[in-house]
C-alpha cells in the first residue's frame, strides 16, 4: 500500500497553494507576521523555495485569515485565484486542459499539489457526473471556509477556460450561512445546503466541450514533470481521505476496525489513535460512507430501502431506517421526498 | 488621525502639568486620614472620562474650526475637574484663590464651548447626510458597511428592503429593485489583480451614484454585483433608469494603473417591481430577472415577472 500523508506530515510547498492565499492576504494589507503566527513558519522560509508543510500549519493559516479578513467574501475571492494556481507543472498542464472531463482528471491526479487539503472524487452514472469532496486530513472548523474556496475555484477556471458559465449544481453539508448573496454572486443559483454531502454535480454532455487554452502537448510535457514531482513525495492522498475510499471500496463486505487496520498495516490501537489525532473516529468514519452511499442510491439510483440495506450490510429494512435517522433526523422516505 | 494634533494634545498635558506645579508650590499634600475617596472617585473619574472623549474626537476628526472647538471644551472641562481632584489631595490656603478661577471659572466656559462645538458639529452632519444621502436611507449601521465600496451591504439591503417594502405597501406606492451585474468582471481581476478589481468597482460605485436620484439608495449585494433600490418608482421608469445606467457604464473607460489602457465594460440588469411579498422573495425575483438578462444576448436589461 503507497503511503499517505497525516495533519502532521510536511508534504505541501509552502511557496505553491498556500502562497497564493498567503500573497492574496498580503495585497489587503495584513502583517505577514500576524497572518502567519502560530503556524511555525516565516515568510522569509517560503521565499527560499523548498520549504514543506503540513496540512495542519495550513489549517491555522486558514484560522488566521479568517481572524484577520473576517469579510463574507475572502473565501471567494481566495478562490478565484486557487486555479490554475502556483504548482509549476501540475498548474501549467491544468492551464492548457482540452476539456473539463481532462482538467478534472488532472485535478484528481495532482492533488496533492493543487488542492492538499480537499480532494475531489469523481463518480460518473448514465447522465451527470459527481464530484464529492473529500476531507484528507480532518478540517473541521475550516471546512466550510475551504468548500466556498475549491467549489469557487473549479467554477471560475471552467468558465474561464470554457467560455461560459456552466450550469454545476452545489449540495453543501453546512447550514446556508448568513451571508447567502456571495455564493449567489460567486457560484450561482442552483445551491442546497443541509444536504448531508459535499458535491458539485454537472451534466456528462458539458465534459467534453472543447476548452479555449487546449494544448495537447503542453500537457503531456507538463504531466512528465508534475508526474516526476510526485514520485519525489512518494505519498498519495490524505489519511482520512484513504480510508473513506478503502470503506467505500469494501462496503459489500462487513467490515470492523481490526480489519480495516490490518489493510494499513498498523494495529487496532495505532489506527484508532490516528483517528483521534484527525480528530475523528471509526464509527464516524464508517457512517459517513454508508451516509452518502445510501443517499446515492436512494435518491439518484431509486433503490428500494430493502435493497440499500443488504447493499450496505444491515440486517432489514427497519435498521437502515433508524441508522438513517440518527446520520440526518429524517427517514429515507421523507429524504426521498426532496428530489436531490 | 491622532498625529495630526499631537500639539494640542501636549499644550493639554503641559497646562495640568503646570496646575500641578503650581498647586504643590502654594499647598501641601494633605494626610491620608482627610483624604475622601468617594470625591477623588467621582471627580478624578470626570476628569479622566473627558480625557477619554477628548482623545475620541480628536482620533475620528480631521482638523479644522469644528474640531477646535471640542479641543477647547473638552480641554477646559478636564482641567477643571482635574483641579477638582488636585484639590481632594493637596490643600491650598484660603489666600491663595487661582484654584477657585480654574474650577469655577473653566468648567461652564468648557461647556459652552462643547455646546458650541456640537451645534457646529450638526450642522457640518447634515452637510454629511446629504452627501452621503444615495448610499443610506434613513438608517445608519457601520457594522454593515461593505469596506472596499463603503457602500451598505446585501444584509443592509434586506433590512432597508423591509421597512421600504411595508411603508410602499401601506401607502399604495410603486417600488422597483434593480440587481447590476458586470458581465465579465472575474476577468479584470485575473488579469489585472484584485486591487485593479476592487479599484473598478469603487470607480463604477461613483459613477453609479452620480447616475440616480437624490431618493434612490445603492448597495453593494455581493462580489460585483450592485443593487439598487427605487422608490415611488414603477416599470417603465424602472427600466429607463436601468437603460440609461446600462448607457453609462459602457461608455466608462476604466483606465488601468500600470499601462493605462482603457478597459470598457457591459453590465447585466435584472428589474423587479416589488409586489406584496418578502424582501428575500423580490431579491430572489430580482435575481431571475437578472439570470434572464445575462443569459439573453440582445439586451442588458430583462424585467422579471
Amino acid at each position: 500500500m503507497k503511503p499517505w500523508y497525516e495533519c502532521d506530515t510536511p508534504c505541501i510547498l509552502a511557496h505553491q497553494q498556500p502562497a497564493v492565499l498567503i500573497d492574496l492576504a498580503l495585497t489587503r494589507g495584513i502583517d505577514s507576521h500576524r497572518l502567519l503566527r502560530g503556524t511555525g513558519f516565516f515568510y522569509e522560509d517560503i521565499l527560499a523555495g523548498k520549504l514543506h508543510i503540513a496540512p495542519r500549519q495550513c489549517y491555522q493559516l486558514l484560522t488566521n485569515i479568517r481572524r484577520l479578513l473576517p469579510s463574507d467574501d475572502t473565501s471567494f475571492l481566495m478562490g478565484h485565484r486557487l486555479f490554475p494556481g502556483n504548482c509549476g507543472a501540475a498548474s501549467s498542464a491544468l492551464l492548457n486542459a482540452k476539456d473539463l472531463q481532462q482538467a478534472l482528471e488532472l485535478l484528481t491526479r495532482y492533488r496533492l499539489l493543487l488542492t492538499p487539503l480537499i480532494a475531489p472524487r469523481l463518480h460518473y452514472d448514465a447522465d451527470f457526473l459527481y464530484i464529492y469532496w473529500q476531507d484528507t486530513c480532518g478540517a473541521n472548523s475550516e471546512w466550510p471556509f475551504l468548500m466556498e474556496m475549491i467549489t469557487t475555484a473549479l467554477t471560475s477556471l471552467s468558465r474561464w477556460l470554457s467560455g461560459q458559465s456552466l450550469p454545476w449544481r452545489y449540495y453543501f453539508s453546512h447550514h446556508q450561512p448568513r451571508y447567502i448573496e456571495q455564493y449567489q454572486v460567486h457560484l450561482g443559483d442552483h445551491l442546497a445546503f443541509n444536504s448531508h454531502m459535499d458535491a458539485m454535480v454537472i451534466a456528462r454532455e458539458y465534459l467534453h466541450t472543447p476548452w479555449i487554452n487546449a494544448s495537447p502537448s503542453a500537457v503531456i510535457l507538463a504531466q512528465r514533470d508534475a508526474d516526476a514531482q510526485l514520485a519525489e513525495i512518494g505519498l498519495e492522498g490524505g489519511f482520512l481521505e484513504r480510508l473513506y475510499c478503502h470503506l467505500l471500496h469494501n462496503i459489500q463486505r462487513p467490515t470492523s476496525l481490526d480489519q480495516v487496520a490490518a489493510s494499513f498495516g498498523m494495529s487496532s490501537a495505532t489506527l484508532k489513535r490516528k483517528l483521534g489525532k484527525h480528530q475523528s473516529h471509526f464509527q464516524a468514519q464508517y457512517d459517513q460512507v454508508r451516509k452518502c452511499l445510501a443517499l446515492y442510491l436512494i435518491n439518484r439510483q431509486g433503490w428500494s430501502n430493502e435493497q440499500v440495506a443488504s447493499h450496505l450490510h444491515f440486517h432489514d429494512a427497519n435498521n437502515l431506517r433508524r441508522a438513517f435517522k440518527r446520520w440526518t433526523g429524517v427517514t429515507p422516505t421523507v429524504l426521498k421526498a426532496f428530489t436531490l | 488621525m491622532l498625529a495630526l494634533h499631537k500639539w494640542k494634545i501636549l499644550l493639554i498635558l503641559v497646562a495640568a502639568n503646570l496646575l500641578l506645579l503650581g498647586c504643590l508650590s502654594v499647598g501641601e499634600i494633605k494626610d491620608w486620614r482627610e483624604i475622601d475617596w468617594l470625591d477623588i472617585l467621582g471627580e478624578g473619574g470626570i476628569s479622566l472620562l473627558s480625557l477619554v472623549w477628548l482623545l475620541l474626537i480628536l482620533h475620528s476628526r480631521p482638523a479644522g474650526r469644528v474640531t477646535n472647538f471640542f479641543v477647547a471644551g473638552l480641554a477646559g472641562i478636564f482641567l477643571a475637574s482635574f483641579q477638582d481632584t488636585l484639590d481632594e489631595v493637596i490643600r491650598i490656603p484660603d489666600t491663595v484663590s487661582f484654584d477657585q478661577w480654574v474650577e469655577s471659572g473653566l468648567m461652564p466656559i468648557g461647556l459652552l464651548l462643547l455646546t458650541y462645538a456640537i451645534y457646529h458639529w450638526h450642522k457640518e452632519q447634515l452637510h454629511i447626510n446629504e452627501h452621503l444621502r444615495k448610499r443610506e436611507r434613513l438608517f445608519r449601521e457601520h457594522r454593515i458597511q461593505d469596506p472596499v465600496t463603503h457602500l451598505g451591504s446585501a444584509e443592509y439591503l434586506r433590512r432597508q428592503l423591509h421597512t421600504e417594502l411595508l411603508h410602499h405597501h401601506q401607502q399604495q406606492l410603486p417600488l422597483s429593485l434593480l440587481l447590476l451585474d458586470v458581465d465579465n468582471f472575474a476577468h479584470i481581476n485575473r488579469r489585472y489583480g484584485n486591487e485593479e478589481g476592487d479599484r473598478l468597482l469603487q470607480e463604477l460605485t461613483e459613477l453609479i451614484l452620480l447616475n440616480l436620484r437624490r431618493c434612490d439608495l445603492l448597495c453593494r449585494y455581493a462580489g460585483d454585483r450592485f443593487a439598487v433600490l427605487l422608490p415611488n418608482t414603477g416599470e417603465t421608469m424602472a427600466q429607463m433608469l436601468a437603460q440609461e445606467l446600462a448607457n453609462v457604464i459602457r461608455h466608462f473607460a476604466f483606465k488601468t494603473r500600470r499601462h493605462g489602457e482603457s478597459v470598457f465594460h457591459s453590465v447585466s440588469i435584472g428589474v423587479a417591481l416589488a409586489l406584496d411579498e418578502s424582501p428575500e422573495h423580490l431579491l430572489a425575483r430580482a435575481n431571475q430577472a437578472l439570470l434572464h438578462a445575462k443569459e439573453k444576448q440582445e439586451s442588458d436589461i430583462f424585467l422579471a415577472a
